[in-house]
């Protein structure tokens, strides 16, 4: 028994994770506790080893059992009571609860696997401040199913992130037993990616608090990513009844426990040390009971939406939308160290599939990270970044692949600020390019922004032709939250506002994400367009055609923040047409047309007729003649509206 | 210079975009008077006439008899008779010359780029021999324009977007009897053959009608009227403004293929002594007293033989009432007018059976004969309401035995309407008839 030549400080603060968890069960079986737990009991000594080991300019990611790792780092068990109990004092406000917690670099989030290339981008984002700090990353053996877990650990080896991976491999992923879910080696799964494997325990905590040390130090020395396999068993069930696991099982490990010994061997110290804090938190508890819990208007602030009022001219601009794009990078490559470009081939001088990020590797390299094929690391990366204050450009090289990101920009970046009670902002941006009409098929043509554009706390920007994408990504710049931009693979190569119809005028308001407005020089519109992003230049290069086939005199408005409808200024043109078509390129149903359609029933009180113009609900054929035909062509948006309106 | 004073066809009612010249007083190149009656229009409403403002020779572009545009341009008057020069006349009469000035409106933008026609607009323009010029300065034109610059009102206000239709010229038939004479159609019969068409000419109306009785209704009534006693027109009016609330299929009408349904109850009645047949609007009538709409009535009916009536108590009526109960007929079936999709005929009361018939005729593309019963039906139970229900009325029906009144019959089980032995209609109360 190596018992002595432990610190009583460090037992004491083991047993006091022990014992507010299991105060915790007692408050849950009492009906106190809103939601659910995840207890470490039997795992503290993981927590000791590297949380309570760590510096405080280090960070920690940790996941749905985290309420160890917290109270190690941040020896804050108030706000971890509070938290439970669903207080405002709580550490995330009581928003957060058990799995969701925020304080002093810690952060947690109940999805497994995904908070891996976050801590990744936080650790580069450490890298580059070359402020020494280094971060742990807690993932559980289950977590070893999860393929961002891989994604990452090929780019921190790559990239040289000083990353520590702990698993804590408790041998059950929630019910079920490795032997069940695992293949392999746990260590060579790292050793395979070239980084360096450590093995240790919490039954001998001695050494295992040597032994995380080293490899802390390891990581911070070498600024070098590590993986640490750390066995342990967890004496209560994953969450609470959901338990199968033999007693003879569980009592075996319950006898190899180092405090379960310690209170056998030194019963005096281990009472003592109980009673204190057992004393300790019902006097917290007693004091947090008395508290409120966090208002709504304190948590949740109504939109109001951008407000337009001023008009600008629209000019030609003899460039390119991407050289514009590029340009603007370029600037903030040269401005600021705190703009990140990241994404897959974007290496000079190739710079990208669509040569956005061309020679923005020359000027700073250690701004611009081509990326292996792995979006979601991709994305979670640079959410990690963007929580370390950097403004990442993530960039998705096609938007079909934005599904595999999609849970870092749900779960993740959509999330931070206010299931961590606004203590942070996640200022990420992703860009893609969707759209068809290049023949590439059905998994690199499509237009997902339906998926996109109802993400909450997310901004989904849609760039267009008629005025320099710089405005919007100025714009994107100074936000807060996290921002999409869907760009359009036929508009790049187009320059801006190119063979204007001198029949109409050329606006656009001075909103942050400009609204275009075309419309007749002399008439009052009849009828009243909407389309964003691609379709709008395909429905602004037919406009003359359109109004000569259809014989009415279109306005076309084209708003650029497609996450939320400009309904104001859309009905009031509309309560003058009272006819309103909608153009989009992905199919209609639960879309950009179903939002608008719903948000101008709701205000305006004249009836109106509509027509939505849109991608046929099949994959994107390929075959050129098929493809004109899915998606919406000339002859049909003509077709379509003169069967409509006339 | 030359040209002294135009004389355009002068917009007089929304619905009239053509008005008849019926009198022209002067040949061409007459020497006129200022204060002289130059020609009188006259359009569905009224007549009006042109007076010169000043002296000067008259050069006429238009000849009595025939329709013109509003806007158009029918004589000048210059300031010698050696400046006018008589243009060979022009085969289509409906004049386009002139630059457009409606459909568009063009206050803000100098628009000097090519003048852009849809394909529907350049056909119109071939059909109507419209010389693309006279569009210079606009955009772009649509069909509508060209419409709107043939016909300024053609999608006026009063319901948006619908056209109204030009009149028709009759056609010739070369086929007539003989010994038949010819009357010429007044301006007024055109306008009302064109207006009842509208719906009629569909064939799908329908009348309904039902008896309403009379008894001692106006006891009771002729306590709220001041003018129109023992008349049935205001009682109706204010009741049907009521029920029109409850049943809004009735104050609408149909048009392409749509019903829509006018927002306020503008009651239209009927009017025709020795002026003409003129449906003229009792405004908001739902929202007016018994007492108020009696007295628009008789205000609206002083107007209409004053032939002082404003135009715009010509229009926007939602709803029609015909009382021609004046002239003893018994049942009637009347037409509904444009833009209307019902209306209601009032006969006269029959003296002998104490009721008085009320007919509906509506549009049937609009509501069913149930709708129309379902609203009857209720206007009957109201009128009838009134019948007997204060004190004065009351006090006038009495047992003719014991002479015990109404108001007297403390155990409200009322009097039994009876015939005497003498042949009279009287009443006898519960009393007398149980102890005979």
């Amino acid at each position: 028994m190596s018992k002595m030549a432990i610190n009583h400080k460090i037992i004491k603060q083991a047993l006091t994770i022990r014992r507010v968890e299991e105060k915790f069960l007692d408050l849950f079986s009492q009906g106190k506790l809103n939601g659910t737990v995840h207890t470490c009991v039997g795992q503290e000594f993981s927590a000791m080893a590297f949380a309570a080991q760590l510096e405080k300019r280090d960070f920690i990611f940790s996941n749905h059992r985290c309420h160890g790792h917290y109270m190690a780092f941040t020896d804050d068990v108030r706000g971890l009571l509070a938290e439970l109990l669903g207080k405002a004092s709580g550490t995330s406000g009581g928003i957060g609860s058990s799995q969701h917690l925020c304080r002093s670099n810690f952060y947690s989030n109940g999805i497994q696997g995904g908070i891996v290339p976050v801590a990744a981008g936080y650790a580069l984002g450490n890298k580059l401040n070359k402020n020494g700090a280094i971060g742990v990353v807690f993932i559980g053996d289950g977590t070893l199913g999860e393929g961002a877990l891989y994604e990452t650990m090929n780019i921190i080896s790559k990239w040289e992130i000083p990353l520590l991976i702990v698993c804590e491999n408790n041998f059950y992923a929630q019910s079920t037993p490795q032997s069940v879910n695992l293949a392999g080696s746990i260590t060579a799964r790292a050793e395979a990616f070239g980084i360096k494997a450590y093995k240790g325990d919490t039954w001998n905590p001695e050494l295992l608090l040597t032994q995380a040390q080293e490899a802390m130090d390891y990581v911070r020395t070498e600024t070098k990513p590590a993986f640490f396999h750390c066995d342990t068993y967890r004496l209560n069930a994953h969450s609470k009844g959901d338990d199968d696991r033999s007693a003879e099982e569980i009592n075996e490990y319950r006898a190899k426990d180092f405090l379960v010994k310690f209170e056998q061997e030194e019963p005096e110290y281990f009472n003592r040390f109980k009673e204190k804090i057992d004393e300790d938190i019902d006097r917290m508890l007693a004091t947090i009971f008395e508290e409120g819990d966090t208002k709504l208007e304190d948590y949740y602030t109504p939109h109001t939406n951008q407000k337009t009022e001023h008009w600008i001219a629209l000019e030609t601009i003899n460039k390119r939308q991407v050289e514009l794009m590029n340009t603007f990078f370029k600037q903030q490559f040269e401005q600021s160290d705190k703009v990140v470009f990241i994404g897959e081939d974007c290496l000079s001088p190739y710079g990208g599939a669509f040569k956005v990020a061309k020679d923005l590797s020359f000027i700073k390299p250690n701004q611009l990270y081509s990326t292996p094929i792995s979006e979601a690391a991709i994305m979670g990366i640079s959410n990690g970044l963007a929580l370390n204050g950097f403004k990442p450009f993530a960039e998705i090289m096609f938007g079909d692949f934005i599904t595999l990101a999609f849970d870092q920009i749900v779960n993740h970046a959509s999330k931070f600020h206010h299931m961590f009670n606004k203590q942070v902002d996640c200022p990420v941006v992703v860009r893609t390019p969707m759209g068809g009409r290049r023949g590439y098929g059905p998994t690199h043509s499509q237009t997902l922004d339906k998926f996109l554009i109802g993400i909450d706390h997310v901004k989904t920007v849609a760039i267009n032709t008629f005025f320099n994408p710089a405005i919007v990504f100025e714009s994107i710049l100074q936000e807060k939250q996290p921002v999409i931009v869907l760009e359009n693979k036929t508009d790049y190569g187009k320059k801006i506002l190119t063979n204007p119809s001198k029949a109409f005028i050329y606006n656009r308001s001075n909103d942050a994400y400009p609204i275009v407005h075309i419309k007749p020089v002399v008439s009052q519109p009849d009828v009243t367009i909407v389309a964003y992003g691609g379709m709008a230049d395909f429905a602004a290069t037919m406009i003359e055609d359109l109004f000569k086939e259809c014989d009415i005199k279109p306005e076309l408005i084209i708003p650029s923040l497609i996450s939320e409808i400009p309904v104001e200024f859309i009905a009031n043109q509309l309560s003058q047409t009272k006819k309103l078509i909608v153009i989009e390129e992905g199919s209609s149903y639960s879309s950009y047309s179903s939002e608008l359609i719903a948000a101008l029933s709701e205000v305006m009180d004249e009836s109106f007729k509509v027509r939505r113009i849109a991608g046929l609900p099949v994959p994107i054929p390929s075959v050129k003649s098929l493809e004109e035909q899915v998606l919406p062509s000339k002859d049909r948006i003509i077709n379509e509206i003169k069967s409509t309106f006339n | 210079m030359a040209v002294l004073q135009q004389i355009a066809v002068p917009l007089l009612a929304v619905n009239d975009t053509f008005l008849t010249v019926v009198e022209v007083n002067f040949n061409q190149k007459a020497a006129v008077k200022k204060g002289d009656i130059v020609m009188v229009f006259e359009t569905s409403k009224t007549t009006y006439e042109v007076i010169a403002e000043t002296d000067g020779f008259i050069k006429l572009m238009c000849e009595a008899g025939k329709d013109y545009a509003v806007n158009d341009i029918v004589a000048e008057i210059y300031s010698s008779v050696d400046e006018i020069v008589v243009e060979e006349k022009k085969v289509v009469e409906v004049v386009v010359s002139k630059p457009a000035t409606t459909g568009v409106s063009k206050a803000e933008f100098n628009y000097t780029g090519t003048t852009l026609f849809s394909l529907a607009a350049q056909s119109l323009l071939q059909e109507k021999k419209i010389s693309p010029d006279v569009f210079a300065g606009y955009e772009m034109v649509t069909a509508k324009d060209i419409q709107l610059h043939l016909n300024p009102n053609a999608f006026d206000k009063v319901v948006e977007t619908i056209a109204t239709k030009a009149p028709q010229p009759q056609k010739q038939n070369a086929a007539l009897p003989d010994g038949t004479t010819s009357i010429k159609l007044s301006s007024n019969k055109k306008r009302e053959i064109e207006y009842l068409s509208a719906v009629q000419e569909t064939g799908l109306t329908s009348t309904l009608a039902i008896n309403i009785s009379t008894n001692g209704l106006f006891g009771s009534v002729n306590k709220h009227l001041k003018y129109f006693k023992n008349s049935l027109l205001p009682l109706l009016v204010y009741e049907t403004s009521r029920l029109l609330v409850k049943y809004p299929l009735l104050n609408g009408f149909f048009y392409s293929n749509q019903i829509y349904t006018y927002n306020e109850v503008n009651i239209g009645f009927a009017i025709d002594i020795d002026k003409g047949l003129k449906v003229v609007k009792v405004a908001k009538t739902n929202e007016l007293s018994v007492a108020q709409v009696e007295e628009t009535i008789l205000e609206l009916s002083n107007q209409y033989l004053e032939d002082k009536i404003p135009v715009e108590s010509l229009i926007g009526i939602s709803f029609t009432v015909t009382d021609l109960s004046g002239e003893g007929v018994s049942y009637f079936r009347p037409l509904v007018n444009m833009y209307n999709s019902a209306i209601m005929g009032i006969s006269a009361i029959d003296e002998e059976l104490q009721r008085f018939n009320t007919s509906i005729t509506f549009d049937h593309r609009i509501t069913e004969g149930k709708y129309v019963a379902q609203f009857l039906s209720e206007l009957k139970s109201r009128m009838e309401s009134y019948a007997y229900n204060d004190a004065e009325v009351n006090n006038h029906i009495k047992c003719y035995k014991c002479f015990k009144t109404l108001q007297e019959d403390l155990a409200q089980v009322g009097l039994l309407p009876v015939i005497t032995p003498q042949g009279k209609r009287e009443h006898i109360c519960q009393t007398c008839w149980n102890g005979l």
